[in-house]
């Protein structure tokens, strides 16, 4: 959410462009800009900038918790943390795990909220305020918030979920646990992600739809068109690169998947329920192995810097970036 | 809303009574569903402790009362961690609205060498998790004895809401027509003045959207500063962790404790939740 634009949204039927000579004649060497944007990237470079090269760097020496205290400087031990990294079998699991679950977080999450946007069209004005409010309030809820939540309600002496699946005839969930077995707790954390995400997804979606021009839907239908094939036909391919965007945001979001793992697993999520994430982050805070949690971050941010490259590719091709 | 006769347009295709009614049926079933957690907490919280703690929940409480929200209240480093997390939010969402308007202005109102560059690390760095830049921010700050400290979290919060807040408030310059620019340097204003008496009270909306958001951002963090940090030097989020940790969990006074770290955050969404939701289509779309 946080890639979000502003409401720039120009005037339909404005002059699309004005002349680039006209407005601005200080094409001269001017210092101005680099000294408004200095601090900007000062501030980056140290806070980010610097940090990112650290961590490659620690990656390759042996930081442990005897440097930590003493100050001393960690040995080089060149690819030793990732050829140790990469010839673990548990941390194939992990990057296995966090991708199946971006995968099958990112299709549902992205199909509900295309369906519940195309729903919007359809229904009645007072029940999209009711759907729109309700969003809202599930979108304005800190993740952690949330979380403890659906820690709440699936927990397994008094959680109401439990309750209410034991009145359905002939099931006993009374006392049952969502987390012994991976696949139910990896259902509550990937439920959880999706009813999270679905306000961004079917709102963003939504507004792209208002903005599908009527007339070519009438057009399409006076020539016969059924409404499946108007859906097909022009709605999606339309609000296609919108699609591209939010989906693009959402594998980046889903795949540093943490909070929600960390929060319903206690802070101690067992091996099952790691991700990429929390799995470097325990490493390094939890064993104090920090040279090895670097290690797994910088293959995790190397995994991702395709996804990441297309979604600021997509944001210049929209014009997004003049 | 309000333009709902103009955009009733997309699916009206094939539409039937029945069809209609499916729809509307579908659409309250769907806000109930995601509402029910909005609504269990807030039912949970004004539930006395031993209702909370039934085997058979009730939907509503039987015997409502504020305890929990005082106990919450009462509970150790409730307060403390309340007034760190408002000074570190607000100290960094001050910082990156200063920093972050300067550098928006030169992006949205100069065309130089290395622009599109800037664009794009500012994009760029929106993307990488911060968790991952843990490891070594904990190291680096810990050298320079700024672990454990306010001022050390809220420098990191600064720069997480710095990129967003310079691509946020790009938008909202470049809306400014730029003759309004020049119309006033010709009329002899400075530049620093066109800089004051134009760009900036125009931009007051924006400057609003966009500190809110990044307080909301700022206020929401807990890895960071659960990380860096002390219990004693924490914020509300974090307390809400920890909370689950120590000492078994006191559901009722939980959900009263997440029901007052919320308000402050769900009340400023609500209010910019225009400019969130319409920003991201403005391009996307071609009509």
């Amino acid at each position: 959410m946080s890639v979000v634009d502003t409401p720039t949204r120009p005037p339909r039927g404005s002059a699309p462009h004005r002349p680039e000579h006209a407005a601005r004649p200080r094409r001269r060497r001017d210092r101005t800009p680099w000294l408004l944007a200095a601090p900007t990237l000062l501030l980056l470079a140290a806070l980010l900038g610097y940090p990112m090269v650290k961590m490659v760097e620690l990656s390759f020496q042996n930081m442990r918790l005897r440097e930590l205290i003493s100050g001393r400087a960690p040995a080089w031990v060149g690819l030793d943390n990732y050829t140790r990294v990469l010839s673990d079998s548990v941390f194939w699991s992990v990057v296995l795990r966090t991708v199946a679950f971006t995968a099958v977080s990112v299709i549902v999450s992205v199909l509900f909220g295309l369906g519940i946007a195309l729903l919007m069209r359809r229904v009645a004005r007072g029940v999209r305020l009711l759907m729109m409010v309700a969003m809202m309030f599930v979108w304005a809820l800190p993740q952690l918030v949330a979380a403890q939540i659906f820690r709440w309600i699936t927990d397994s002496d008094f959680g109401v979920i439990n309750y209410l699946i034991d009145k359905l005839p002939g099931v006993d969930y009374q006392n049952h646990s969502w987390f012994v077995s991976p696949a139910q707790g990896w259902l509550v954390i990937t439920t959880l992600v999706v009813w999270a995400g679905i306000p961004f997804l079917a709102i963003t979606l939504n507004a792209g739809l208002t903005q599908v021009p009527k007339e070519l839907i009438e057009a399409a239908t006076v020539d016969g068109a059924s409404a499946w094939q108007v859906l097909r036909s022009i709605t999606l391919p339309m609000l296609k690169p919108l699609i591209v965007i939010v989906t693009t945001l959402s594998v980046i979001w889903n795949f540093g998947l943490f909070v929600q793992n960390w929060v319903l697993r206690d802070s101690h999520p067992e091996p099952a329920f790691q991700t990429l994430a929390t799995y470097s982050y325990t490493q390094a805070f939890g064993q104090s192995r920090y040279s090895l949690g670097a290690a797994i971050s910088v293959i995790t941010v190397l995994l991702m810097l395709g996804v990441m490259a297309f979604y600021i590719r997509q944001m210049f091709k929209i014009g997004e970036v003049d | 809303m309000a333009r709902s006769r103009v955009d009733d347009g997309v699916l009206t295709v094939g539409r039937s009574r029945v069809g209609t009614a499916f729809a509307n049926t579908g659409g309250v079933l769907f806000s109930i569903v995601m509402l029910f957690p909005v609504y269990w907490i807030l039912n949970t919280a004004f539930k006395p402790a031993n209702e909370v703690l039934a085997l058979t929940p009730t939907f509503l409480p039987k015997d409502p009362t504020f305890a929990n929200f005082t106990s919450a209240f009462k509970a150790p480093l409730f307060l403390a961690d309340m007034v760190n997390g408002l000074i570190v939010t607000l100290l960094a969402v001050a910082g990156s609205l200063v920093v972050g308007f300067l550098a928006a202005l030169a992006i949205a109102r100069f065309r130089f060498y290395g622009r599109k560059a800037i664009i794009l690390v500012v994009l760029a760095v929106q993307l990488v998790p911060f968790v991952s830049l843990l490891i070594p921010l904990f190291l680096m700050l810990q050298s320079v004895s700024l672990t454990n400290s306010l001022v050390g979290v809220s420098i990191t919060y600064l720069v997480l809401i710095l990129p967003y807040t310079v691509w946020t408030l790009r938008g909202f310059i470049s809306a400014i027509p730029r003759e309004l620019d020049e119309a006033a340097l010709i009329d002899g204003c400075s530049r620093p003045q066109v800089f004051w008496r134009i760009i900036l009270p125009l931009t007051g909306p924006g400057l609003v959207a966009t500190s809110v958001y990044g307080f909301i951002q700022a206020w929401n963090e807990f890895i960071i500063i659960n990380t860096l940090n002390s219990p004693d030097k924490q914020n509300l989020m974090a307390w809400l962790l920890q909370n689950q940790t120590t000492r078994g969990t006191a559901w009722g006074p939980l959900m009263a404790g997440a029901i007052i770290t919320s308000i402050p955050v769900v009340i400023f969404f609500l209010i910019i939740q225009r400019n969130i939701a319409t920003g991201l289509t403005a391009g996307a779309v071609k009509g």
